[in-house]
């Protein structure tokens, strides 16, 4: 099944814009772009080593034969979106490539593109799996490696004021989407979710300033405009799950009657709910922000349903009806943590919803109806 | 759910026939112990067994009781249970099988009746697992102790360089020895806190003695499958594993494990093989079918055995330094890691290779094989649910394929019987085999 036989449309977009600002970026810039994969690895060190970090995206609903060659069918469908578009040169505009150990899945994509797709630059940023004493001063140290490899390759030194700038300017921009998330927590959303989304996607291929005008912009605009058409009674949603890096399922929950007022998941609030602690070694601020505080179910922060309690907090603080999980094809982390999470919120009156997809949001008239099926129900 | 095309493992050595009573014996001591309310420990493949003995304590594996229950044919019974829970049938089935079965005995306080040991698992008072191998391993005794057992747990964290790093810089090794080191100590100071006990290190250095010393057997044995006719097959292998688990650090292995050798040499001598003619030489990868062992028995029959497999094997035995332990396990641990990266291995997890327990080594060391073990050709076992062994195949297909070896994938799992196509893989399989003949008659490799 190719993207163009899919009715969705909009995923091919998301991707293709954001290479294409990319692109434009490069082309102004004349800097080198770093692509990277999951968030362990700061993109705030990649940007003050005089690269261009790049957050790469899937294309859901992709044609993945091209990763046939690679890789087996059993396998994260995330991974061989990427890999097969890898494969077809669709990222021939990056320069580097970072990839963080976050699951064994992405692991093996690094492997396996630089063994047969060099590119002048790569690093797999190891990550530990437990937050323990030793894990967090592995991090660290891990970090100086990364930031010693990049300044090779750019030949730029990251000194540590010029980190501690980039750190504050990337926090201003957090603190923007925050505002931005906070205004979903009005009875009617003042912004959609799927528009929220489609924003931090965007961002993702944008310089850091220019990502902050774009944020005030629609933090102004919204500010400005009549809350969107919506029916105040409509259910509040929570998605929780495994990387979301394209509108598609919010657009989904919106059109069966819903509203994503908030998220756990990547690219999603993840990412922004906090500030990297601006501390006097920069590193240890890095440290507790991308490793300690980062929520992916691949750390281990040790056993008991208290692990979600972070989850509960932000589902009250937006007051939300329902929770829809959405997991992909053979994502052990959240694959695994779902039945605590589904008991869990359960016993706390919160009902959960799990989309199983093999990243292609099809058949979308299957998930249609179970997200209106949940929808009625709340 | 009927199983009739599944067939149990013929041995060909006289030595593993002897676990028939040796394991009873060791698993009849421990339900003793068991039953005198001294604490158990469930482990996973990655704990030091050494250090276990070291403290003296009970232990059990919950990933071999999955192979256990996948022999028995019991496995899909605790599976679909957990299934029945909201675990994904894409999910590991050795976990499967465990979130099953302990959702049974606690629902009826006792070991279900289908459970392989008499009395189950018994009753876990810590947890020890490992994050080498893959990354179910995190989630597996997390979700035991959030869901059945609220007992402490203790997950150590070996990692090890990617492909492309030096492991022989310096500043890389320091990096990960301290790592290695400090996870060791906050192993030993978790069991020491749960256990009541002072780790031994005396004690500790002398079943490190015994337990190289049959790991040293163990290595030589593997080596003799090096002659033609192999003298020793995979259903023989795949057996002869279970003592590194339970018994490593007694003499009991290490006897086990010599005699093994000498029937193994006894063997290469008088040029006894496995079948009558040997006509294809074969590596195994990725985990074997649990629940249908005469897999290989049946390729056998046709010619085809295995001189060579990719999980299990400790091949790369270290030789380390006894008189500091504790450096010891974490220096066979680091040279495991280092020899990995000297092998090429990209398409393994770097966690996969420290420990002293499997872990197919790097692509690059493909070539060795094949001409040290004079290989024809492979076969890859893709088990849908474990894909930190299965991941990757394709990659190491594609290296053989270049230095002229065909290879076959095929599909199934592990532990769930459910997943095994008995017509089509027999059908590929003699599909391969003839694909075989044709490659050595010169004929291009072809084959996916």
């Amino acid at each position: 099944m190719t993207a163009d036989k899919k009715a969705a449309g909009s995923p091919k977009r998301a991707a293709e814009q954001s290479e294409e600002s990319i692109r434009r970026l490069k082309a102004d810039t004349k800097k080198p772009v770093i692509g990277y994969l999951c968030c362990f690895a700061p993109p705030e060190i990649i940007s003050s080593a005089g690269a261009i970090p790049y957050r790469l995206t899937g294309q859901p609903g992709y044609d993945t034969s091209a990763a046939d060659t690679y890789l087996e069918p059993y396998g994260c469908t995330y991974v061989r979106n990427i890999l097969a578009r890898a494969a077809e040169g669709k990222f021939d505009f990056l320069d580097g490539l970072i990839i963080s150990h976050s699951c064994d899945m992405v692991q093996r994509l690094y492997g396996i593109w630089t063994y047969n797709h060099p590119l002048p630059y790569s690093y797999m940023f190891n990550v530990p799996h437990q937050v323990s004493p030793w894990g967090q001063r592995f991090f660290k140290r891990e970090l100086g490696f990364f930031r010693e490899s990049l300044e090779k390759f750019t030949g730029h030194q990251v000194t540590p004021d010029a980190l501690k700038n980039t750190i504050a300017t990337y926090n201003k921009n957090r603190s923007l989407i925050r505002e931005l998330y906070l205004l979903r927590k009005e009875p009617l959303p003042l912004i959609e979710g799927s528009k929220m989304l489609e924003l931090l996607i965007a961002g993702g291929s944008l310089a850091a300033d220019d990502f902050a005008v774009l944020l005030k912009k629609t933090l102004n605009d919204a500010k400005q405009k009549e809350p969107p058409e919506a029916d105040e009674k409509a259910p509040r949603i929570m998605v929780w799950g495994s990387i979301m890096d394209d509108p598609t399922l919010y657009r989904m929950i919106e059109d069966a009657g819903g509203k994503v007022v908030t998220d756990d998941t990547c690219i999603g609030f993840r990412v922004w709910e906090k500030d990297v602690p601006l501390t006097n070694d920069p590193y240890d601020g890095l440290t507790e922000h991308y490793f300690i505080n980062f929520q992916c179910p691949r750390t281990d922060r040790g056993p008991g349903i208290s692990r979600f309690d972070y989850l509960l907090e932000r589902a009250r603080e937006y007051n939300v009806d329902g929770v829809v999980g959405y997991s992909i094809s053979f994502c052990d982390p959240h694959k695994f943590d779902y039945p605590d999470l589904r008991d869990y919120l359960k016993k706390e009156g919160l009902p959960m919803l799990l989309i199983d997809d093999n990243y292609s949001f099809e058949p979308a008239e299957a998930i249609k109806t179970r997200l209106q099926a949940f929808i009625e129900m709340l | 759910m009927a199983h009739s095309e599944m067939s149990r493992a013929k041995r060909h050595l006289e030595t593993t026939a002897k676990m028939k009573e040796m394991l009873p014996r060791f698993f009849m001591r421990m339900m003793e112990r068991m039953f005198s309310n001294e604490p158990l420990a469930w482990c996973m493949v990655g704990v030091p067994p050494e250090l276990l003995k070291a403290f003296d304590l009970l232990f059990e594996w919950p990933e071999n009781f999955g192979t256990l229950c996948a022999s028995k044919l019991v496995a899909p019974r605790f599976i679909e249970v957990a299934e029945g829970d909201g675990y994904s049938p894409e999910l590991c089935s050795y976990v499967t099988n465990t979130m099953g079965y302990c959702k049974l005995f606690k629902e009826t306080g006792e070991a279900p009746p289908e459970s392989p040991l008499p009395g189950g698992m018994g009753t876990p008072a810590m947890l020890l697992g490992s994050g080498f191998i893959c990354e179910p391993r995190w989630k597996w005794f997390q979700s035991i102790a959030t869901r059945f057992y609220d007992v402490p747990v203790y997950s150590s964290d070996p990692l090890a360089p990617p492909w492309d790093i030096d492991p022989h810089d310096p500043r890389i090794e320091a990096h990960y020895l301290t790592l290695l080191r400090e996870d060791l100590a906050g192993q030993i100071a978790f069991i020491e806190k749960h256990t009541g006990k002072k780790l031994d290190l005396d004690r500790l250095k002398e079943i490190l003695a015994l337990s190289h010393e049959a790991l040293g057997y163990w290595r030589d044995t593997l080596a003799l499958r090096k002659a033609v006719p192999t003298p020793m097959g995979s259903t023989d292998y795949f057996h002869a594993i279970i003592p590194q688990m339970y018994l490593v650090g007694d003499q009991e292995a290490v006897d086990f494990y010599r005699e093994m050798y000498e029937e193994v040499k006894d063997r290469v001598e008088r040029g006894v093989g496995i079948v009558e003619e040997e006509k294809y030489r074969l590596i195994w990868f990725g985990l074997p079918p649990w629940f249908n062992m005469g897999i290989f028995n049946y390729l056998e029959s046709l010619g085809a055995v295995f001189a060579y497999e990719s999980t299990y094997n400790v091949g790369d035995y270290f030789e380390v330094d006894l008189s500091d332990p504790l450096e010891a396990i974490v220096k066979r641990t680091w040279q495991r890691a280092v020899k990995m990266h000297e092998y090429g291995a990209e398409t393994m997890p770097e966690l996969c290779n420290p420990a002293v327990f499997g872990g197919f080594s790097g692509s690059n060391l493909l070539e060795e094989l094949v001409n040290d073990f004079s290989l024809t050709g492979a076969v890859m076992h893709l088990t849908r649910s474990c894909r930190a062994v299965s991941f990757g195949e394709v990659h190491t297909r594609n290296r053989l394929a270049k230095i002229g070896v065909p290879s076959l994938i095929f599909e199934s799992d592990m532990a769930d019987p459910r997943h095994w196509s008995d017509a089509q893989i027999k059908t590929r399989l003699h599909a391969f085999l003839e694909t075989m003949d044709k490659v050595s008659k010169g004929g291009a490799i072809n084959d996916r």
